[in-house]
């Protein structure tokens, strides 16, 4: 017994590894609140493990976290909407790309819905079929979403442009 | 605008070691409390899962067709008809059924040696085992008695004491032979050695309550002595229909 349990540590451990800072990246853009993203990639984890879900390959596991994941963030958004918001100073802290700061300030301005599939189609490379799997929703609410989500992100950063006088 | 810089962007967001450690020793101990909560139920599926297919492996080839547990050997019982044909029956899959041979002895002149002696009805009824790594087989009769057909001399047929000393209770007188037949007493039980069934051709030998009638059903016992000290029991349950004799398990 006393195996198993390490094994079973070793396995989830490797599981954080792999698929930790993904979560917490997509969560953090989601939630826009580092305690918030954490405790949803914990409760991610906490059910991967309590489930014992079975897989077909890693992509099939990964698909798997991300939805998990965002579903609690939807949740999350839902019963704490008026949860501060991260400013960019502090997301400074995290992001280690500090030209496309604003960029992700921007995306993480997004309402959910169209900054989830921006992240995904973007972010992680999925197609909008995938996509669709992973949210639960139609193939054409995803491209609407994500045409939606690319007219805001262009208009904001015109937006800033001309502010900033470039 | 690069939608490629929102990829660089949040790529380069990176959960801190700390942030990492904390979630994996959270993870740690739910996973060490875990298999008391839900191993129960899925050892518990298992188990019954495993026990089931188990039973069903192990248990079917020892069920009979009555539900109850099955010896690991086959017994047949046989018997020679008139034309020298043998007749063979298992009992594990048939009741058998066996024409009785006390007219033939009685038309074939048999007298008792002693003058007396019981009511019996005979027949050609012998046993045979079958079966895997079977060391001896002891069949005990609870009412009458086995008997063997013996082929005697006229010097040996006119020695009556030579004959009660054997158990030769009962002959047949052939006239103008020198052979004679006699029935031999071996008693209500036998064991012979598996390799050596052929050499104990015993039939049975039943009481009649005077009108060729049996008086209960008689059971044959059949035990068998494993080559490891195991030994397992069977019984036969003989009855009489007319002029003929049956055999079926208990």
């Amino acid at each position: 017994m006393g195996k198993l349990v390490a094994q079973a540590e070793l396995d989830i451990e490797r599981v954080i590894d792999r698929y930790g800072s993904m979560l917490f990246r997509i969560c953090l853009v989601i939630l826009c609140n580092e305690k918030d993203a954490e405790d949803v990639v914990q409760d991610t984890f906490i059910i991967y493990l309590t489930t014992s879900p079975t897989f077909h390959d890693q992509e099939h596991e990964k698909a798997w976290l991300i939805t998990v994941a965002t579903n609690r963030c939807k949740n999350l958004r839902r019963f704490n909407f008026i949860r501060k918001h991260m400013d960019i100073s502090e997301l400074q802290l995290y992001c280690n790309d500090v030209e496309n700061l604003s960029v992700l300030d921007d995306l993480m301005k997004l309402p959910y819905k169209h900054k989830t599939v921006l992240l995904l189609y973007y972010v992680e490379g999925y197609k909008v079929d995938e996509i669709a799997k992973i949210l639960n929703v139609t193939a054409s609410a995803v491209k609407k979403r994500l045409q939606r989500g690319r007219e805001i992100v262009r208009h904001t950063y015109r937006k800033e442009k001309i502010i900033d006088g470039i | 605008m690069e939608f490629n810089k929102i990829k660089n962007a949040v790529n380069s967001i990176e959960m801190s070691e700390t942030m990492k450690n904390r979630i994996k020793e959270n993870c740690n101990v739910i996973e060490k409390e875990k298999p008391m909560q839900f191993n129960i139920k899925r050892w518990t599926a298992v188990t019954c899962a495993f026990a089931i297919l188990l039973s069903l492996i192990i248990g079917i080839p020892f069920i009979n067709k009555n539900g109850e547990l099955q010896v690991a050997f086959a017994i047949t019982a046989y018997a020679l008809s008139d034309d020298d044909h043998q007749l063979n029956a298992n009992l594990s899959t048939e009741k058998a059924t066996f024409e009785l041979s006390t007219e033939d002895r009685m038309d074939g002149g048999l007298v008792s040696v002693s003058g007396g002696g019981a009511n019996l009805i005979f027949t050609n009824v012998m046993l045979n085992i079958t079966g895997e790594d079977i060391d001896s087989i002891t069949y005990t009769l609870s009412t009458g008695k086995f008997v063997e057909d013996v082929t005697l001399t006229a010097q040996e047929r006119a020695n009556k004491d030579w004959l009660i000393s054997e158990k030769i209770n009962f002959i047949t007188s052939e006239p103008g032979s020198d052979i004679s037949q006699g029935i031999k007493e071996i008693g209500n039980s036998y064991t012979v050695n598996y390799d050596e069934q052929d050499k104990y051709q015993y039939t049975l030998a039943i009481p009649h309550d005077g009108n060729n009638v049996i008086v209960e059903d008689v059971i044959i016992k059949v035990n068998v002595k494993y080559t490891d000290g195991n030994n397992e029991q069977q019984d036969i349950v003989v009855t009489q229909e007319s002029n003929l004799i049956s055999l079926k398990l208990k």
